[in-house]
This record gives C-alpha cells, structure tokens and sequence, in this order.
C-alpha cells in the first residue's frame, strides 16, 4: 500500500506492460518497433521498481531508475544510428530482409 | 487492509489503463510514426503513475528524456528515412512464430500465477525506520546520487559520451559516397 495504492495494482501494470512490450518484440518484423517495444519493457521495470521504491520508503529505486533512463538514451542513439547505417546499406529494417550474417 | 477506492488509486489505475491501452496499440499499430505516438501517450500516462508513486523527478525525466528526446529521436530517424509500413504478406516463417506466441503465453501465465501465488507485501516492517519518501523532494535523490552512487553516475557520463561518438561514427554517411 503506497498511500492508498496498492502494490498489486503496480506490479500487474508492470507485469502487464512488460507482457505487450515482450510480443512486440518478439512478433514484429520492423526493427524500429522491436526497438520501441524494449523501451517498453525498459518502462514496465521502472515502474515495478518505483513501486517497490515507494513501498520501502527508500530512494534507491529511484536511482536506479534514472540509470536505466540515462542508458535507454545511450542505447536509442547508438540503436538508431544502427539503423540508419543499415537501412542505407541495405534499404529495409526487416528483421527478415537482412541476414547478411546467416549461414 | 481492505481495497479502498481513493482518488488517489482512482488515478492510478486510469492511468495505467491508457498506458497498458496505448501500449497495445503501439505493438498492434503497422505504421511505424503512428507506432511512436500511441508510445509517447503511453509514456505520459506512465508520468502520471510515476507522480503517484512518490516519484515526480523521474516523471519529470520519463517526460523529458523519454517522451521528449528519445521518441522524438525516433521520429527523426523514422521520417529521415521515410521508412514504410510494415505490410502483410504471408509468414516466412510458421515455426519460430508459433514458438514466440507460446513464449508469449507461457510468460503470461507465469506472471498471473506468480502475482496471485506469492502474495504481495503489503508493507515491510522495516519500511518506517527508513527516511519515508516525501512527495516532490529531489534533495535526497541528490544526496544519495552525487555521494553513494557517485561512481556509477561518472561512468554513465563516460557512456553518454562513447554513445554520443558511436552514434556519430555509425550514422556518418561514408567519405567515398556508396551509392549516394
């Protein structure tokens, strides 16, 4: 009980983001939305972990949190200059479309 | 300790509707630009959540670096590169799909039965000796950020640079033009 929120409330939200971002990833074929997909498995962590945080009163939570937000950032740079190399090499972000490195 | 409908919860909940709604339909959505919108309505509602759980400095960057930096980044690259929508066509592919739906499935159970069998805490009974977060106060974050995790945010620093460089280098069109 967070105030009057209850901890079940977050954890299902979070239980349920991270379900919708985990078939995104997993069923998607365009590397964008497989990318935006972790992102919102990155969110559904960040909200169990502020919950918790809430809970125990303590701000450790919190931090962590604002790393994992920092390092989305790295990585959504990083990703998406990837894709942009990608897509001028090979003109598609298909998962499927690029095997470049398959046997 | 019954369920008890508050404003507070009230909100919550209705937040966490739109965003777990919103989210659905970024996954569900083949247009790659509508994609990232319905993410940022999704990210916003995940602000609302944020504030309700005591948390409003992370709201505030889940707004600014999230929903304001990093899915406008993508919808830089998405319109520089004028990236199609995905389109239908028949699956290449039976086998793998099949066995990430049953991932998918096996995964959800999973969570259901762990959140209704491990019965979540309540309250901890070491949670009123610790310093109980105090709605909008940044001060202890900074505290806690500039000395215990001091290290940790120094090399992130270092991180953000060698991403900013990577991404430099990566996206560089080549000097000796290939194709373009």
């Amino acid at each position: 009980m967070i105030g009057t929120i209850p901890l079940s409330d977050v954890l299902l939200t979070s239980g349920g983001l991270f379900l919708i971002g985990l078939a995104g990833a997993l069923l998607r074929r365009s590397a964008i939305s497989i990318f935006l997909s972790i992102e919102l498995m990155m969110n559904a962590a960040n909200l169990a972990l502020l919950g918790y945080s809430a809970l125990w009163g303590s701000y450790d939570g919190q931090i962590v949190v604002f790393f994992v937000i920092a390092i989305a950032a790295a990585e959504a740079s990083v990703g998406l200059a990837v894709f942009v190399a990608l897509f001028r090499h090979t003109e598609t972000i298909d998962v499927n479309e690029i095997h470049l490195l398959k046997w | 300790m019954e369920d008890s409908v508050t404003v507070e919860r009230l909100l919550f909940d209705a937040s966490a509707i739109v965003a777990l709604l919103f989210a659905a339909v970024m996954v569900l959505h083949r247009h790659p630009v509508k994609s990232v919108l319905a993410l940022v309505v999704s990210f916003f509602s995940l602000a609302i959540c944020y504030v309700l759980l005591t948390a409003p400095f992370i709201a505030a960057i889940q707004v600014i670096v999230y929903a304001g930096a990093i899915l406008v980044l993508f919808l830089f690259v998405l319109m520089l590169l004028n990236i199609p929508a995905e389109e239908h066509r028949r699956d290449t592919r039976p086998i793998q799909r099949f066995l990430s739906g049953a991932g998918i499935l096996v995964f959800g159970a999973m969570l259901v039965a762990l959140l209704r069998d491990a019965g979540v805490p309540e309250r901890f009974t070491g949670a009123a000796e610790q310093a109980p977060a105090k709605a909008g106060e940044v001060l202890p974050l900074a505290r806690l950020l500039f000395s215990e995790y001091l290290l940790p945010f120094e090399a992130l620093s270092v991180l953000l640079l060698a991403a900013l460089v990577g991404a430099f280098v990566l996206a560089r069109r080549e000097p000796r033009g290939a194709g373009s």
